[in-house]
């Protein structure tokens, strides 16, 4: 049974402070007091809150950011369809993707936090968010959606000595808290524009699939699929329409360039691209979620196979691979092309590429088989990155970098150079949102 | 306006003075165009002209000393030509003339600062190694295609003559470099992948974006015959330094590896530590066993299960480094060992 999703539209078109949060005409008001109260409840581990506004155009850097997310409410939904937006994460993990969902348009919400750099994270590598930037002028602006966005900063100061599972808990659920009480200002309103979503087979065209891989690889490192990381899932097949809900969201903060934000799961390229092509090319048959850097061969094998075995069974001739993290996902997103490939279902995929400076250094790709012939590049995270000085910085004033060589701590709006894009925040292109790609010369 | 002016390089044969018998044959300087040139003035519709060719016996020009004696006379020439451009072959499949271009191309291009370019078959010897140093176009393997070789070196040779931007490979026309650039396409990288697939599901062609690599296997290497006669050597991808990391090994994209030594009396989680960026190192913070499984390789001495075992380990940090780095410590670590009389590894990945 397919879903039918109305997404309505509300654009953010200016931000301004008010004795009370409203929404009007492209116009958002906040308080801030009144959303600090909205978020109390979840902040037990949170000493302090503060707000900024990054407006599109301005010559910026943003720092320390952790999730992005996409603020949206459920304004109806079916009678025993009863998933909320984001379900799981504030409400019951209810099934989402039917009804009518309203969304701030042109509008994210972000986590930006220096999280501490203690000694129960202090050399493991997995449990340390490293500073994920984001430059809205200049080439880098491509990497991510957010130089074009209005972006509400909500800034987080953890309480000393609590865990990082409490941390990340009472991050999310602030901000999730704050993101749907601005959503849901617009209840009652007419949108400025909608969109149906809705993909009843579309006879006589191919059968296709979008598998998405993602991240799981413990706090901070996680991806929630209906409120839960997903560390032992099967692959899975979801609607389409789940995606666009919320019905997977990010924890993931530890390799920026190795990400994506809750905002772009549900603002997913891909999944809206296959929409745009639904019956006229295509025949958008479905989401494979999966979990990407698989531990071992063992669970490479079952997870690759599984993933072939969902897209057999529903019927697909073609599959987009997509994954999230470095090149342990790679060996995961290649293992499944090849099964794919070999029970007769075509693939395509993207992915970064490595090359060192310039391309000639080492392979271009940590694996790859024969079958992987249609192979889009977003570009190489390998590149050095130069980052012009800016006006402004967001998020904090100073970056915490290279922590296991002691620490480096520049003013984030200096002049910064980076041996590669690893602390650019979706600089692996991991999402196809950006137009970034290589070019052979 | 002033025509543009090219330069051209081709070999005896080419200069219509003979075949291999000519080979030794030194160099001769025409006026204008001669040999395959001809064919190119009329592709760039009066806009240049080939003002002067050189040309050199194949053994000739490759043999070291008389390329010396050669090389001030033909700057010389070249530089009084003043031209925009110097084109060189097409060489085609041969692998003397092609090398003789690449090294033509290399010599003016890096002592006057004028570009150049050579076509060859793209297996001739000289792409690869004037591959980066000279742009190459492909050419048919012989002579005889001609007609289909000549129009994309002279459209890139009227390029480079005017000093415009040069595009792409696939859009100029070129063998790649190697060399790849970060640059912003029309379109997400989302819609390509679609684009692609789509076509791919109609039948239609497509190119992929990423060069598909050679398939490599690794032969596993064959199994350890009697290890009680074997001295055993510790490696670990896992990150474990000593603590504070001496060797600065990072994180993620290792380009180094450290070679340490184990005392017993200090070998616990008070003086070692992993820096692996890429998995849960709680418990290798432990116990550093956990990587490098010293004492049960010490019990196996004892119980004579195998010879003996290195008192030191090896370690880097085995997360996002690309594989010709990855070839490259893995070979320099097996040199060390087997200088030391290491036959076998107990390796330790994560």
């Amino acid at each position: 049974m397919s879903m039918h999703l109305t997404r309505k539209y509300y654009p953010v078109r200016e931000l301004q402070e008010g004795a009370t949060c409203a929404y009007s005409g492209g116009v958002l008001t906040v308080n801030y007091e009144e959303l600090l109260a909205v978020a109390k409840p979840y902040g037990k581990n949170i000493s302090k809150i503060w707000f900024e506004v990054c407006r599109p155009g301005e010559d910026a850097r943003i720092v320390h950011v952790l999730d992005t997310i996409q603020p949206m409410v459920k304004a109806s939904a079916p009678e025993n369809w009863g998933g909320k937006e984001y379900p799981g994460v504030l409400n019951h993990p209810y099934t989402c993707g039917n009804g009518v969902t309203h969304l701030l348009e042109g509008f994210a919400l972000m986590e930006c936090c220096a999280l501490p750099w203690d000694e129960y994270s202090a050399s493991s590598g997995l449990l340390y968010a490293r500073d994920a930037v984001i430059q809205t002028t200049g080439f880098y602006s491509h990497y991510t959606p957010f130089a074009d966005t209005l972006n509400l900063i909500v800034n987080f100061e953890v309480a000393p000595g609590k865990s990082s599972e409490e941390y990340d808990n009472d991050i999310r659920k602030s901000a999730m808290a704050i993101a749907r009480h601005l959503a849901a200002l617009t209840l009652g309103q007419e949108p400025e524009r909608e969109e149906v979503f809705d993909n009843t087979p579309a006879e006589g065209l191919p059968k296709v699939a979008l598998v998405w891989m993602c991240q799981n690889q413990g706090i901070y490192a996680d991806t929630l699929l209906y409120g839960l990381p997903i560390d032992d899932i099967v692959p899975t097949l979801l609607e389409p329409n789940e995606m666009l809900d919320g019905a997977s969201v990010s924890g993931n903060y530890v390799w920026p360039t190795f990400k994506i934000p809750t905002w772009v799961h549900v603002n997913g390229p891909t999944v809206l691209d296959l929409y745009s092509r639904h019956g006229k090319e295509l025949n958008f048959a479905g989401v494979i979620f999966a979990r990407s850097h698989q531990p071992s061969n063992w669970h490479k094998d079952r997870c690759a196979q599984l993933i072939a075995k969902i897209a057999g069974q529903i019927g697909c001739e073609g599959l987009i691979m997509q994954w999230e993290g470095g090149g342990n996902a790679c060996i995961d997103g290649m293992l499944t092309v090849q099964n794919c490939e070999r029970r007769g279902i075509r693939a395509a995929l993207f992915t970064f590429e490595f090359g060192g400076k310039d391309g000639t250094e080492g392979q271009l790709l940590v694996d790859d088989v024969p079958e992987a012939d249609a192979v889009v590049s977003g570009g190489s995270w390998e590149r050095p990155v130069h980052l012009e000085p800016v006006k402004v910085a967001y998020g904090g004033q100073t970056l915490r970098l290279d922590k296991e060589k002691g620490g480096f701590f520049p003013d984030a709006t200096g002049p910064l150079d980076f041996e590669t894009n690893v602390h650019m925040y979706m600089g692996g292109n991991q999402s196809g949102y950006s137009k970034i790609t290589a070019h052979a010369y | 306006m002033a025509k543009l002016r090219a330069v051209c390089y081709i070999n005896q044969f080419f200069a219509g003075l003979g075949g291999e018998e000519k080979a030794h044959e030194g160099l001769s300087v025409y006026e204008g165009a001669k040999g395959p040139s001809m064919g190119m003035a009329p592709m760039w519709k009066g806009e240049m002209e080939v003002v002067l060719t050189l040309s050199c016996g194949d053994n000739f020009f490759n043999l070291e000393e008389q390329y010396e004696s050669v090389k001030p006379e033909i700057l010389r020439l070249v530089k009084d030509a003043a031209p925009d451009v110097v084109i060189a072959g097409p060489a085609f499949n041969a692998g003397r003339y092609g090398v003789a271009c690449g090294k033509f191309c290399d010599l003016i291009t890096s002592q006057l600062g004028i570009p150049s370019v050579t076509s060859m078959f793209p297996t001739n010897p000289g792409v690869e190694m004037y591959l980066r140093k000279t742009y190459i176009t492909p050419s048919a393997e012989t002579a005889a295609g001609m007609r289909t070789t000549l129009p994309r070196l002279a459209a890139l040779a009227l390029k480079l003559a005017k000093k415009e931007t040069i595009g792409p490979a696939d859009v100029d026309g070129y063998i790649p470099s190697g060399v790849r650039i970060n640059e912003v396409d029309a379109k997400s990288a989302a819609t390509r992948v679609v684009d692609m697939l789509v076509a791919k599901l109609q039948g239609r062609p497509y190119v992929t974006e990423v060069p598909l690599r050679k398939d490599e296997r690794v032969a596993p290497a064959p199994a350890i015959a009697d290890p009680s006669k074997i001295r055993f050597g510790l490696i670990t991808t896992g990150g474990l330094v000593p603590k504070g990391n001496p060797d600065k090994i990072k994180q993620y994209a290792a380009d180094s590896y450290g070679t340490y030594p184990i005392d017993p009396s200090t070998w616990d989680s008070a003086h070692y530590e992993s820096v692996h960026g890429g998995y849960d190192t709680t418990a290798v913070n432990k116990d550093p066993q956990r990587l490098i499984a010293y004492t049960a390789a010490l019990e196996l001495v004892k119980q004579g299960v195998i010879g003996s075992v290195t008192p030191y380990f090896m370690s880097t940090s085995g997360i996002g480094t690309n594989v010709g780095m990855g070839r490259k410590l893995g070979a320099e670590m097996a040199e060390k060992l087997k200088g030391d009389g290491v036959g076998a590894v107990f390796l330790t990945s994560t």
